[in-house]
């Protein structure tokens, strides 16, 4: 796949925070969700902007507080929140021919959820070198001040946001599968990609529904990754045959 | 919380970030080889296919709604055609989120109108 790079209108910075607006519509009603559910699982306000801070992974946050609250063992709460964010190991190796030999990198990827690796994956080759770092920056500060201040929210007024605004809670989640969609729509170009992205969006999809959305991304997107490979040897196979 | 929460959490946290970080470091090793040997593959195809399908495994899981029903899997199909439409026509990563949201909310509400 070829990528151009175009040059930015305003800093690198400024890109990155603006490119990362529409990850705020699905970020806040999914953090104001954890704050409140920390709380009521008995973490205070502070304790669930700690562990948003900290951890700063979504739906393993959720298992964290949940498995807590519970009375689970912790090494057991630890083993499955870290078995949650294990499809994370793949994802700065992809972005890896995109960086610069900045020193920064490495330490940056704390803030590489889904979405802003999503994003990245796709911007970052069409930028010029020198706004990379800038521009990722910018993009995964946002991402993460959001998620912490919508933790904020969540654990100190999340019920009264909830009750004055309830379409609101209902709405802006949205925001987050029609992005994920415009980011994953430009790969359909050519037939063993857009096979492998179909398979596994109806994968993914039809493991959640069974309620295994958690486990479901990595096995939607073996299965997707098996498609592919399959697309390619098939001529191999019926040559043979 | 505890201490042995905090450190429970601290775990997370070291665990989590490696998972993030190392394998970046790993891979900047492979590309500086790559520049000296030409024999090494700058990243194994395996995992350039699984980054890219991870997003879209995402996707199929986020598309679900958390209360199923009829209402709310209209909406999301008329947000999915709203944001493909727009996307179409304008190639930007904005104005197509802000035209799902928008009718998979009007869709929400008509339904629940009627």
């Amino acid at each position: 796949m070829t990528t151009t790079t175009t040059p930015l209108r305003a800093s690198p910075w400024v890109t990155g925070v603006r490119e990362a607006i529409p990850l705020l519509g699905g970020y806040i009603p999914i953090a104001i969700s954890f704050g409140l559910v920390a709380v009521q699982a008995g973490f205070s306000a502070w304790e669930a902007v700690a562990i948003s801070t900290l951890i700063y992974a979504g739906a393993s946050q959720f298992v964290f507080v949940g498995m807590v609250a519970g009375g689970a063992p912790l090494w057991l709460v630890v083993a499955m929140t870290l078995l949650i964010n294990v499809r994370h190991v793949v994802y700065a190796p992809n972005l890896a021919a995109s960086m610069t030999t900045s020193r920064w990198w490495p330490a940056l990827m704390h803030g590489l959820t889904d979405q802003v690796f999503a994003l990245a994956l796709t911007r970052l080759p069409q930028l010029p070198e020198a706004a990379r770092l800038g521009w990722y920056t910018g993009a995964a500060l946002l991402a993460w001040l959001a998620w912490i201040a919508g933790t904020a929210v969540g654990a100190l007024g999340g019920e009264w946001v909830v009750e004055r605004w309830p379409l609101l809670g209902e709405v802006m989640p949205f925001a987050l599968p029609a992005l994920f969609l415009v980011l994953v729509v430009p790969r359909l170009s050519s037939f063993r990609w857009g096979l492998a992205t179909l398979v596994t969006i109806a994968a993914g999809a039809l493991l959640a529904v069974l309620g295994v959305a958690n486990a479901g991304i990595p096995l939607a997107a073996l299965c997707g990754a098996l498609c592919f490979f399959m697309v390619k040897r098939s001529p191999v196979t019926r040559s043979r045959s | 919380m505890t201490t042995m929460l905090w450190m429970a959490v601290v775990a997370t946290t070291l665990g989590t970030l490696l998972m993030r970080m190392a394998p970046l470091i790993w891979m900047r090793r492979r590309l500086a080889e790559r520049q000296t040997e030409d024999s090494v593959e700058p990243m194994p195809q395996w995992l350039s296919v699984l980054g890219p399908l991870m997003i879209a495994a995402v996707l199929g899981v986020s598309l679900v709604p958390a209360q199923p029903s009829i209402a709310s899997w209209s909406a999301t199909g008329v947000g999915v055609l709203a944001t493909l439409a727009v996307w179409y026509r304008t190639r930007s990563l904005g104005w197509p989120v802000a035209a799902g949201v928008a009718a998979y909310g009007l869709t929400l509400v008509l339904a629940g109108s009627l």
